[in-house]
């Protein structure tokens, strides 16, 4: 059995951090101004006017979603049949509020016109029965239990958003506070920045999408960012932990050299993890259907560029950052 | 040695109930997994009002569950979400039409007079309706036990005086649409009256005075006052009774007694006595209070998916969740070897549990809180591979297989915890902070990771160590590949 300081036997480096720092910062810069350009690009659009192009959650309005019953082929359905067929529909009133308008009503085919998906402003419940029966006419007949009707309040987004945005402020501050008791501030405040970091970059991609695809954003997106958030801090706080534990091994040592060993130490670890994360996700993005589609292709990402911001960025913004103690040199 | 025994039989126990939990109760789906309707209301500020409490809440959540078990609707359930929000879900419900519009028409309270020369009618009635109901409070849903002749042949006669075929399948059934008709002939024996329940100020209860029994009392306004005057000296002393409907439905009757003749019930306030417990005044007071809604509500979202959407929903995401932890389990046995199969007993573990918890408590599982739960599953993995990447390293300086894998559970422990602490702060801001699908998927995602938790400090720990008792399994080359091994190494 022979006992080896573990300074001594470190293996030889997998990943020179330090000294691509600059490269690093370009890629992330590069990345973030890409995402920010998006952004604007989506907020200045007169069509969209916000960040990311909101979905019904946000805006309100009445989805319906019905499934056409043919074995395996069904006849030719055209959106045009579908839109005129709708502005014929009179519709029921409901409480003596005046009636939605339906003629920008928009119609979308999916799986090869085996379903359909109709977006109107917010109907009733009695009105979108009323939509389903006209449209019967010219689509049906519709497999029974398995269409989906979705009326959204315009404030029900509002207010999900406002939950959202206070409760991800509230988790920032835990664990800044959380870091900076266990660790010191600059670890918490890095942290951040990473975080910051990786929402950025998968809203810019999601805006971009919005504005090229136009893709919308619903709830679960929401949901996906908040979800990066704690994956992205506790990717990186084991990145830290390991510098932290590098610092008390090798005090003696230029901050740039701890920061190395910590991130070649962690480097299998992140990437193996980051790995069996991504499979349970790349499972449902080819078996979850539809609704949990674009949810896991946003959590996927917020993965991969989480898991770049814990190896690479928040580290080499500390090996810059020499510790308050003043006892490693910086590089 | 006997510590670890000591943990092994706990787990083996925790399993066991574990499996004992999920056989005994199911799992809770939500309305996208199963199929049904899910309205949002909204309780709108009114006239002096302007902003809603939690008395307001309450009552306008009273007189919306008579109106949700009105629908008749199995499993139904209505929830305050908020300070000014409720949820209603109808499981198995695709058409809501007719649940949003029970649901937003602000429905009245009336007052009615019985009609003259009904009382005989009225008294035959009522009396059936006593005998229904109580020959109904002692039967239970699926009870099979049959009416005596005697009964059956009374049920009969009954159902044909009222005009019924008796073709309901069971009888409770039979005699719960008996019921209902009886009330409605009783209804149509009552007609309208000026007074609504627009005129009453508050209700309240109170012992009676000679204590035998609970009384439900009335304020009303100004205008409230005369009407009821009047409406009281028209039927006093004539056995003609005053009936109490909500949303066209009787709740009481009283009578007035002959003293009123003279002047009826005045002074703007009246009591209602009649043997009340103190829980049935309760109840009507609170419905005399919010008979007709206190506030008017709005409805903010109607969500329905069809069953088989839902059916399907459960297949797609059963099918990721199973592949995805195959795929984990292939890679980590690929990676860890001996460690990875100890992983993939930790991990099944894992998700046992995790399932027991969610149907103990219960968590009503939706797409999200799925989605939590497979995002959980990469925290589980993340402890497991930090642990075993630090046993690899202790491995490659050379040290004993056992002193590696004590130094790498001690070594991996400040990060796991820090990274799931840093994680469950996360979930406890989502889920006490945010609404609806955000809430769902913090449950699912905070108790697994707090699950995870313990099954890597413990079960990963003990299995590890059980299976190193056999001196058969006690060789590195078991966790890692021997090139990687010092040649010092003993």
């Amino acid at each position: 059995m022979a006992f080896t300081s573990p300074a001594t036997d470190e293996r030889p480096l997998r990943f020179p951090l330090t000294s691509r720092r600059r490269q690093v910062w370009l890629v992330s810069a590069v990345c973030l101004l890409l995402s920010l350009i998006g952004i604007v690009l989506s907020w200045t659009d007169p069509q969209i006017g916000l960040p990311l192009r909101p979905g019904l959650d946000f805006t309100g309005g009445t989805q319906i979603q019905l499934e056409r019953s043919c074995s395996d082929t069904c006849d030719q359905l055209s959106t045009v049949a579908v839109e005129s067929e709708l502005q014929q529909i009179k519709l029921p009133v409901q409480d003596g509020k005046a009636l939605p308008k339906l003629d920008n009503a928009r119609v979308q085919l999916l799986d090869g016109g085996q379903s359909i998906v109709v977006r109107m402003p917010a109907l009733s419940a009695g009105q979108g029965q009323a939509v389903i029966e006209a449209l019967e006419t010219v689509a049906g007949p519709f497999e029974p239990g398995g269409q989906s009707v979705d009326t959204i309040g315009p404030s029900l987004g509002g207010q999900l958003l406002r939950s959202s945005l206070i409760s991800l402020l509230v988790a920032f501050t835990g664990i800044a506070l959380y870091i900076t008791v266990r660790y010191d501030p600059r670890y918490a405040f890095l942290a951040l920045v990473a975080l910051a970091h990786d929402i950025v970059i998968v809203c810019g991609v999601f805006a971009w999408l919005g504005l090229t695809t136009g893709l919308e954003v619903d709830s679960l997106f929401a949901v996906a960012l908040l979800t990066i958030a704690g994956y992205s801090v506790n990717d990186t706080v084991v990145v830290f932990d390991r510098i932290r534990e590098r610092q008390r091994m090798d005090g003696d040592l230029p901050l740039s050299v701890q920061v190395d060993r910590a991130v070649s130490a962690t480097l299998t670890r992140t990437i193996y993890t980051s790995g069996t994360t991504l499979l349970p996700l790349v499972a449902l993005i080819l078996f979850g259907g539809s609704t949990l589609y674009w949810f896991a292709i946003a959590l996927a990402l917020g993965v991969i560029v989480g898991s770049w911001s814990s190896i690479a960025l928040a580290p080499s913004l500390l090996s810059i950052w020499p510790s308050r103690s003043g006892a490693a040199a910086s590089a | 040695m006997a510590r670890q025994q000591g943990w092994f039989a706990l787990i083996l126990a925790l399993a066991i109930a574990a499996a004992a939990v999920l056989s005994s109760f199911p799992l809770q789906l939500g309305l996208d997994l199963r199929g049904g309707s899910q309205l949002t209301l909204e309780v709108q500020p009114a006239g002096e009002i302007t902003t809603i409490g939690a008395e307001q809440m309450e009552a306008v959540k009273a007189v919306l569950d008579r109106r949700v078990n009105g629908l008749g609707v199995a499993e139904s359930t209505l929830q305050t979400v908020g300070d000014d929000q409720l949820v209603l879900q109808l499981p198995g419900v695709t058409d809501p039409t007719r649940a949003a519009d029970v649901l937003g028409s602000t429905a009245l309270l009336e007052f009615k007079a019985q009609k003259e020369g009904t009382q005989e009618e009225v008294q035959s009635l009522r009396q059936l309706r006593g005998q229904l109901q109580s020959v109904l409070a002692t039967r239970s849903d699926d009870d099979a036990s049959e009416l005596d002749p005697v009964e059956q042949d009374e049920l009969a006669r009954r159902q044909k005086e009222l005009g019924l075929d008796g073709t309901a399948t069971t009888e409770t059934e039979q005699l719960e649409q008996l019921l209902a008709r009886t009330n409605q002939e009783i209804l149509d024996r009552f007609e309208p009256t000026a007074f609504t329940g627009k005129q009453l100020v508050s209700a309240g209860r109170q012992q009676q005075q000679n204590g035998s029994g609970w009384e439900v009392t009335l304020n009303f306004n100004a205008e409230g006052g005369e009407k009821f005057a009047e409406l009281t000296q028209s039927i006093a002393g004539t056995g003609r009774l005053l009936g109490i409907a909500l949303d066209g439905e009787l709740i009481s009757e009283a009578s007035v007694g002959p003293q009123y003749k003279a002047a009826g019930i005045s002074g703007g306030t009246a009591s209602i006595s009649g043997n009340f417990t103190a829980e049935d005044a309760r109840d009507l007071e609170v419905q005399l209070r919010g008979g007709s809604l206190p506030l008017p509500v709005e409805i903010l979202e109607v969500r329905t998916i069809g069953p088989s959407l839902g059916a399907e929903n459960v297949r797609r995401s059963l099918i990721a969740a199973l592949s995805g932890l195959v795929l984990v389990g292939i890679f980590m046995l690929l990676i860890y070897r001996l460690a990875g199969a100890v992983a993939v007993m930790a991990l099944s573990l894992y998700a046992l549990f995790n399932l027991a918890v969610y149907a103990l408590i219960p968590v009503t599982l939706t797409l999200p809180g799925i989605a939590g739960f497979i995002l959980s599953i990469g925290m589980a993995v993340d402890a497991n591979v930090l642990i075993f990447e630090r046993i690899k390293d202790e491995l490659r300086r050379g040290n004993t297989l056992i002193r590696s894998i004590e130094t790498g559970f001690s070594q991996a422990f400040s990060s796991i915890v820090d990274g799931h602490l840093t994680t469950l702060i996360s979930c406890a801001a989502l889920f006490f902070l945010g609404t609806g699908l955000v809430k769902g998927f913090a449950a699912t995602l905070g108790i697994g990771v707090l699950l995870s938790l313990f099954t890597a400090l413990t079960c990963t720990r003990t299995l590890l160590r059980f299976l190193m008792s056999y001196q058969g399994l006690r060789r590195p080359t078991n966790f890692l590949p021997a090139r990687q091994l010092p040649t010092t190494a003993s």
